[in-house]
This record gives structure tokens, sequence and C-alpha cells, in this order.
């Protein structure tokens, strides 16, 4: 028995395999259907996916047999993958190179091999996809066919998992990114902020009028920017699936009991009336929603304060509780403004979208408000939206599922 | 609990100037300052003021390091911390809070109500 000899290029191959981090994972459902599929085609009651390793062959999926991994030295895959070409061996005890090989001889009894190798896009075979038989077999040419468009299949799993390796890669990248550069942009803005907030403030002598509408600009704006570094802080995380929801049974009246206290100071600054309303609730009491009540409770104030920015001074903004769909609860928040026009409603929920208004009040957003509304209500598998007259209104309402008390 | 003497640890000069002004102008407080975590560690052996406001990313020394070596130094007595962060996640605020402080303030901070803020915090 000779052992295959080691491709001349093994080092370069194992680091190529290396990349795909598979090595010791996990068994998968994709892989063990493809061995499935090549037992069944050629007939054969062992199917495997292996990868030759420096010192060892091991099985991402076995089909037929119970080792995890055998022995370089004496695996017929290691011939397959030093040849680059599919290994057909009909019957291994009249096979010179093979029929003293433990693996024939001793309890196995391997007498039909043949294997396709797993080529990687660069060119090095990482593995094979084989099918083995205690008894002698031949294969036909479709069976011989099939078993190399089912071995593309497997290598075409194996890619796909560096694809997807790559880009968790470039999205935690990405997150670290905003992290840092939010905390960067945090601290020169601490010394901006406080500066201007305390020449604003007077603390240092009083500052003429007219330079202090100036300072008062200046400050303005550094909150918003503030604002807005929280909000791409806020999304980024959310997006990232970060955030930390802590679901519990909530009374939508509750929640919607705090959202107008907390917002009743804006409403009374634009002379904006609030009130709100529930539908009434059935014999067994109002449902409770599942959700986390500080992240619904954003979502519902982030809606006042965009009602209350569009409604004209004296105007009114009325809230509802009501049943919404698929037994969930709907929460709407209706105003008296401008409306938005059909051909703006499909962008309103994307990230850095403001309608274009002249009032000056809608400025102090960040364009990221409905992004992160969104974001919130689908992750408590809930639903948002809006219906809108031009010239009469807008409703945004969303809906979050009822929590279904235990038995 | 009487406040007079603060110790402000901030590593940014610019950040310490804008809370000095407002902690003694509007607060009326002593104020020390120091520029790292073994600078706040010393000073606050020699001067034993009544809180420290303590900045959490300082290269180095960190927020969390400088405050166990001071409560390493001053064997029970307890000053009062108080932490400044410019790291706003929650579970971030909830690890800090869970070090033994007083309270935290996130930045950026408002100067005309960060003496507010600190007596709110203190229930001064």
């Amino acid at each position: 028995m000779r052992p295959a000899p080691v491709p001349p290029d093994e080092k370069e191959r194992l680091s190529a395999l290396r990349r795909y981090d598979l090595l010791d994972t996990l068994p998968e459902q994709v892989y063990d259907d493809l061995t499935e599929l090549a037992a069944y085609v050629c007939r054969v009651p062992i199917a495997l996916v292996s990868l030759v390793d420096s010192d060892r062959v091991w099985f991402k999926s076995r089909l037929g047999l119970c080792e995890a991994e055998v022995d370089r030295t004496y695996a017929f895959c290691a011939h397959t993958v030093f040849n680059g070409d599919l290994l057909v061996i009909p019957n291994t005890t009249l096979n010179r190179q093979f029929a003293d090989n433990p693996m024939v001889t001793g309890g196995l009894a391997v007498r039909f091999y043949a294997g396709t190798p797993l080529v990687s896009h660069d060119g090095y075979p990482l593995g094979t996809l084989c099918v083995i038989d205690s008894r002698p077999r031949k294969l036909n040419r479709k069976q011989t066919e099939m078993l190399r468009a089912i071995g593309r299949q497997v290598m075409s799993q194996i890619e796909l998992r560096l694809h997807i390796n790559d880009h968790q890669r470039i999205e935690r990248l990405k997150s670290e990114f905003v992290s840092v550069v939010s905390h960067e942009l945090r601290t020169p803005l601490t010394s901006i902020r406080g500066s201007l907030g305390l020449i604003e403030g007077g603390v240092l002598g009083e500052v003429p009028s007219p330079m202090c509408r100036l300072v008062e600009v200046a400050r303005s704006n550094t909150d918003r920017l503030i604002r807005l570094i929280n909000d791409i802080l806020d999304l980024e995380k959310i997006e990232a699936g970060k955030l930390d929801l802590h679901p519990r049974p909530l009374d939508p009246e509750d929640l919607l009991a705090v959202a107008v206290t907390e917002i009743q100071g804006i409403a009374d600054q634009s002379r904006v009336r609030l009130t709100w309303q529930a539908e009434p609730s059935g014999s067994a009491g109002r449902p409770r929603m599942l959700g986390d009540f500080d992240r619904l409770l954003q979502v519902l104030i982030n809606l006042f304060s965009n009602a209350i920015k569009v409604s004209p001074p004296g105007g009114a903004v009325e809230a509802r509780i009501e049943a919404g769909d698929c037994g969930r609860v709907r929460l709407s928040v209706h105003d008296h403004g401008p409306g938005i026009a059909a051909h703006e409603l499909s962008r309103i929920f994307g990230k850095f979208q403001q309608i274009d208004t002249s009032d000056s009040r809608s400025r102090g957003g960040t364009g990221l408000g409905l992004s992160i509304c969104k974001a919130i209500v689908e992750q408590h598998g809930g639903v948002i939206g809006v219906e809108t007259e031009e010239g009469k209104g807008s409703t945004f309402w969303f809906e979050i599922p009822v929590a279904t008390l235990p038995e | 609990m009487s406040v007079r003497k603060i110790l402000l640890v901030d590593d940014e000069a610019d950040i310490r100037l804008v809370a000095e002004i407002s902690l003694s102008n509007l607060g009326g407080w002593q104020v020390i300052q120091a520029a790292s975590g073994p600078e706040a560690v010393a000073l606050a052996a020699r001067e034993k003021p009544d809180l420290v406001l303590l900045d959490v990313m300082m290269p180095g020394m960190d927020g969390p390091a400088t405050l166990e070596k001071l409560r390493e130094a001053e064997d029970g007595r307890a000053t009062p911390v108080i932490f400044m962060t410019a790291k706003v996640q929650k579970a971030e605020i909830d690890r800090l809070l869970g070090l033994g402080v007083r309270g935290l303030i996130p930045k950026p901070f408002d100067p005309m109500t960060l003496p507010d803020e600190i007596r709110r915090i203190l229930g001064t």
C-alpha cells in the first residue's frame, strides 16, 4: 500500500481549505441532502463529503459511515485530491495500489470507490464528494456525470460560505466604524456645545443681542448634529440586530398616556391640541400587546413629534387605539397638516428622507426618525404604515402583536 | 451630604475648561482638575474632594481603572463618584453603573444644567 503523494502546492492548498472555516463544524442539512442524493444516484450505501486536512480526512457529511474522520495515509480521497480528477475503483481487491489498504482488508471492507474532487474557485482541490460500497460495482456514464454535478453543487455551497463570512465581517467592521466615529465626534462636540451653552447662558457676562442670535444658531445646530449622531448609532444598532428588546405584556393606554405626557410641552409650544381615544374594548378587556415599553414609547413620541411639526398653529393631533389586522393592536396618530404627496409616500420610511416643507419646525429632525420607528416596529413582529390625503392630513399607524396569556 | 470641592478628571483640556466654568460659576463649587487617572488618584489622596467627576474613556488608566485605584487608596471612605461618558449604549451604561458609582452623565452634557444634574444624582 502506498499513501497518496502530497500535492506540490500543499501549503497553499491547506490555507485555501482553512479560509472556509469548515473543518470540525456541525453537520448541515444542505450537505447531507447532497450525499443522500449521490448515494441514491450511484445506488451505494455510503456517500461522503470529505475534506483533506494536513494529516486526516474529515467528513462534513457522512451517509452510512460512523467515523467522523480517517487517517490521511489510508484515505482514498487523498488520491482523488492529488489527481485532481474523478477517481473510480470498481474493485479494490483487484487494484494493486489499494488491495492491501486497511480500509479494504479491515472491517470497513471497501470494495468500490468513486470520488470527484471539490475544486475551489482558485483551483485547489479541498476534498471530495465520494461514494463507497462493500461490493464491487461500476458506474454508468450518466451516474458519473451526476456524481460530478453533485460534487460541483457541494463546492458551490462551500463557496457560498466564503461570501457569507465576508458579508458578516464587513457588517462587523461597519458597526465598529460607526461606533468609533460616533464616539470621536461626540468628544469635540462636548467642548463646542459646552462653550456655546455657557456663552449663550451669559455665564461669563451679557452677550450683545445680535451676537446672541448667532450663538444660538451655532448652539442649536450643534444640538442637531448630536441628535443625528445618536440617531445613526441607534439605527445601526437596530439594523445590526443588537437591539436588546425586553418585551412584556403592555396596556396600550399606558403607553399612550406616557407618550402624551412627554410630548405635551412641545405641543403647547406649537399651540397644538393633543387628544386621544381608545376604541371600546370587549368584555374580556383590552388585549395587551407584547412589546418593549421604552422602544414603543420612542416610536409613539416620534410619530407625535412629526404630527405636531406639520400641524398648523391651533390645530389638533388625535391618537387612537383600536383593533388591528391579524389580532394585532393598532395605535395611530392623526394630524391635520398638509398631507404627503403620492410620489413622496414610498420613501418616507427610508433613511435621511425629509418631506420638504417651508415650515422651520421640521428642520430640527435628522431624517432618520421614521426609519428607526420602522425598524423597531418590525423587530416586534409588527407593521407600520401611513394613510394620507393631500391638503387634509396624515395618519401614521403601527400594529403590534398581542401578548397571548399563558393558560 | 454637602459638596464643596469637586475633582474633575478628563483627558480633554477643553472639556475640563467648560465643565469647570459651569461647576464653579453656576454650581458655586471649588474645582480641582486632573488630566489622567494616576494624576486623579494622587490629587484625591492629597485634596480629599467631596465628589469626583470621572471621564470613562481616557488613554492608559481609564475611568473604571481609576475608580478602582481611588477606592483602594481611601480605605472605606468611598468618595462619591459620577462617571461622564460619550458611550451611551444601554449595555455600556448598565455595566458602568454596576461599578459602584452614584450616577452617570452622558456627553455631550449641557453646562447650563450640569450643576442641577449633579445635585439631582446626589439627591441634594
